[in-house]
């Protein structure tokens, strides 16, 4: 069998083994690790522990972070941090709709921005800002949906963006110049959710809101409230000031630090172990999947699947790729997690810069097209996580229609940017 | 599903979870402790540690082995390494055809076969590489560690969510802290990577290095390849090795180092130390983003379909057909490019010559097969066996 037909079989049999665990009603995690076991024994005739093994670690860090953020946001939580700081900013902004959606638009923007990771900003002030968007008027399929896509913009928006500079590092381009781009695109993207979503709701009933919200445990200020959030920022900020002087601690670390914080700083006393449980239960469904998201790739890569996928797409005209993109990207996103920037992103990336178009310009817009995908099955990781955290009760599919325009505006930008990626040179720098 | 039945599932997804655990774990251990066996060339002077320059790697993964080759005569130095990525075969191999056949006549040779070992003792998770690779030799046939192109996790964890290079803060991806060609010139406090980077530059010092040449592989989607990459000090030297090598045995081209691309060996070392810097790109299909089965024949014949019909489409930097990259050529080229870079180093510095021989050039390689120039250690003298 020549290689096309064997890796054609392979995703033959991945596609038709997820498809029959799924009518066996198993859960999508459990599918897709059906799949990817019947990847590996179709193709070595054999099962292959270590690679299913090594696999399984490929985001290993992702869900360190995953984990240990909810653990600092559900300590914030339950020590009614969380509440205190809803009240607070109704409270101050109800008056001023634009300038309240504004500012929460920014508080929104910069968890990600500075993990790179758009579940930090759904886990950390997903709930907070939601809360307050409800209490603005705004349903909460559509408070879903700002959730969920600004924290796909945060992720985007620099100075991390995961997959631009994954992309990058395997084009070994420096990730230098990427700045203005994706600050223009994840700004633009962002806020347009926001006023296109939240725009127009009812004048917010003061009096009613503040009824209606819990009281926050006595003695919580600001202070108690801030220095988790205000230790958080200075231990990412001091990575970047004094690199050569700091320990080398990980956003993981940086999180439980916080969490520790947050706990010391409780007026009321906590349940640490309670919190911690509870915090992994709800994180299983996110952390499986990527978990077997890893184990699938790399069955994929052994078997020469995903490299016909990217022979695939990598061998498509240019214009038919700046009409498809707005779709592969965002697709594959949800098929295959951050790992499309290495499998996509390096080709792509390359045959950009072969056309003669500007690299950065053409790798930031991507990079912003890959993070609308995160609400798209079978891993919707952001997508889940922001549907988990807010208890939306509707159907998730309701949560992606109310995504439908936003995202469509952000694609099309980002793909404006692709073809226009030489005029648009002078946004390159820093 | 009701309790007792839940509770036997979970207890059957412990136990092979459990079996999982420990037949991978096995696997990891074997490849990460597996030592390569070396057989050093009758004329080698002395092999230290790279410790011997930089105490704080002695006992660490990195402290790598040094070959030192000397002449009878007097001429300037040379420091030649693989293995900054394992995943590129081709530059270790070179690295070791090098240590067990080389003689000095003129000059100094040292030799790294892997200069970050860490790298060479874990496999990237997601793509699948196969943990080792065998290269037949007329004695049997002879076992590889396969690595990566990162220093191993176990070794430097965790990453910073940016890297910033030391010392032009330039930022980088952040797995890239554990990028040897992306450290230099390392830094003493610093990672294990980059306190490598650095104990290479005390050799350079120490050494007193002329000369510095990094050998690797690179990706057909990737513009840099088939080429001599050269520090601004280096051109003369690297453009004639370019020219002669393109007339004489196959296309090489070369490329000026990036001023504002930090981090790589062919900037950092030229900037931060007296030695003229080159860096040396081979083709290897194995790391193209649109290859194929991943396996060990990919690795050594460098034949895929895939990466052929990209070629058929304009999408790579080098040509490919039917016949692939083999590991053969890529070593010989390696080979023959060391062989022209020193003669032109001895003649534009005839005061500091570097005269070697016992070294296959291009020809030989694809002739014998580079397994032809390995030793069998198991017949050595122990004295000259080391392992890597």
């Amino acid at each position: 069998m020549d290689m096309y037909a064997h890796a054609t079989l392979i995703l033959v049999v991945i596609a038709a083994t997820f498809t029959v665990a799924k009518l066996f009603k198993l859960s999508i995690e459990l599918s897709m690790f059906a799949a990817a076991i019947a990847a590996f024994v179709v193709h070595t005739g054999n099962l292959p522990i270590r690679h299913i093994v090594e696999g399984a670690f490929t985001y290993y860090d992702v869900c360190l972070i995953f984990i240990t953020a909810t653990f600092f946001m559900s300590v914030l939580k339950e020590s009614g941090g969380i509440v205190y700081m809803v009240r607070s900013i109704v409270k101050t902004f109800h008056k001023h709709r634009a300038l309240c959606l504004f500012l929460l638009t920014v508080v929104l923007l910069i968890p990600g921005a500075l993990t790179g990771s758009g579940a930090a900003t759904v886990l950390t002030v997903g709930t907070l800002v939601g809360t307050v968007l409800t209490y603005m008027g705004i349903s909460e399929r559509k408070t879903a949906a700002i959730i969920f896509l600004c924290a796909a913009m945060s992720a985007a928006a620099p100075p991390i963006n995961l997959w631009a500079m994954m992309a990058a590092a395997g084009s070994n381009m420096p990730y230098v110049g990427f700045m203005g781009p994706l600050l223009v695109l994840s700004v633009v993207g962002a806020l347009f959710t926001m006023f296109y979503l939240g725009g127009k709701g009812k004048v917010v009933d003061l009096d009613k809101t503040l009824r209606e919200l819990p009281e926050p445990p006595e003695g919580m200020n600001w202070f108690r409230v801030g220095l988790p959030f205000a230790v958080l920022f200075l231990l990412i900020i001091a990575g970047r000031v004094w690199p050569f002087d700091m320990p080398i601690l990980g956003l993981p670390l940086m999180f439980v630090i916080s969490a520790v914080v947050a706990i010391l700083m409780s007026p009321k006393k906590l349940k640490i172990f309670a919190i911690a449980e509870e915090t992994i239960h709800s994180l299983i469904p996110l952390v499986g999947i990527m978990i077997v998201v890893g184990v699938l790739i790399q069955s994929m890569a052994l078997s020469g699947a995903r490299g016909l996928i990217s022979l695939g797409v990598v061998t498509l005209p240019l214009w038919v790729l700046f009409g498809t993109l707005w779709i592969i990207l965002p697709v594959s996103e949800g098929l295959l997690q951050y790992a499309v920037a290495p499998l996509l992103g390096v080709p792509l990336v390359l045959l950009f810069n072969m056309k003669a178009m500007n690299p950065i310009i053409a790798l930031s817009a991507m990079a912003v097209m890959w993070p609308v995908g995160d609400s798209l099955p079978p891993t919707a990781v952001v997508g889940r996580a922001t549907v988990m955290e807010l208890e939306f009760k509707g159907r998730y599919t309701e949560f992606l229609k109310a995504c439908i325009v936003p995202s469509l505006f952000i694609l099309l930008v980002c793909t404006l940017f692709l073809i226009f990626s030489n005029q648009l040179s002078f946004l390159v720098a820093g | 599903m009701k309790e007792k039945g839940l509770a036997t599932v979970k207890v059957i997804a412990i136990c092979l979870s459990v079996v999982a655990m420990i037949l991978a774990g096995a696997a990891f251990y074997s490849h990460r402790t597996y030592k390569e066996p070396v057989v050093a060339s009758e004329y080698v002077t002395q092999v230290k540690k790279l410790s011997d320059y930089f105490p704080d790697l002695k006992g660490t993964v990195n402290d790598c082995n040094i070959y030192i080759f000397e002449g009878s005569e007097p001429g300037g130095t040379v420091l030649l390494i693989g293995g900054t990525h394992p995943e590129e075969p081709g530059a270790n191999l070179t690295a070791e055809l090098i240590v067990e056949n080389l003689r000095v006549k003129k000059g100094k040779v040292i030799v790294a076969i892997r200069a970050n070992r860490s790298a060479s003792t874990v496999t990237r998770p997601g793509d699948a590489y196969p943990q080792f690779y065998h290269i037949e030799t007329p004695w049997g046939v002879k076992k590889f560690r396969m690595g990566d192109r990162w220093s191993n996790p176990l070794d430097s964890w965790p990453d910073p969510e940016v890297y910033v290079h030391y010392p032009s803060r330039q930022m980088l991806a952040y797995m890239d802290i554990r990028n040897f060609n992306r450290t230099w010139p390392g830094r003493k406090n610093g990672t294990i990577t980059e306190k490598t980077n650095y104990a290479f530059m005390q050799l350079i010092e120490k050494e007193k290095v002329d000369l510095f040449i990094d050998l690797h592989e690179a990706e057909l989607e990737y513009p840099v390849i088939s080429t001599i990459v050269s520090h601004q000090r280096g051109v003369d030297i690297a453009a004639m090795t370019s020219m002669i090598l393109s007339s004489t045995e196959f296309n090489i081209g070369m490329e000026y180092s990036p001023k504002e691309l930090h981090g790589l060996s062919h900037r950092e070392v030229g900037d931060h130390s007296r030695a003229i810097s080159l860096l040396y790109e081979a083709p290897e299909p194995f790391l193209d983003r649109v290859r194929g089965i991943t396996d060990e024949r990919l690795l050594l014949t460098g034949k895929d379909p895939f990466v052929m019909k990209a070629g058929e489409f304009g999408l790579l930097y080098e040509n490919i057909d039917e016949n692939g990259w083999p590991i053969d050529v890529r070593v010989g080229r390696h080979a023959s490019t060391f062989l022209t870079t020193l003669e032109m180093w001895s003649e534009f510095h005839p005061d500091l010559p570097i005269v070697i021989e016992g070294i296959p050039r291009y020809n030989d390689v694809i002739a014998n097969g580079v397994g032809y120039y390995f030793k069998d250690p198991s017949a050595a003298p122990e004295n000259r066996v080391f392992y890597e």
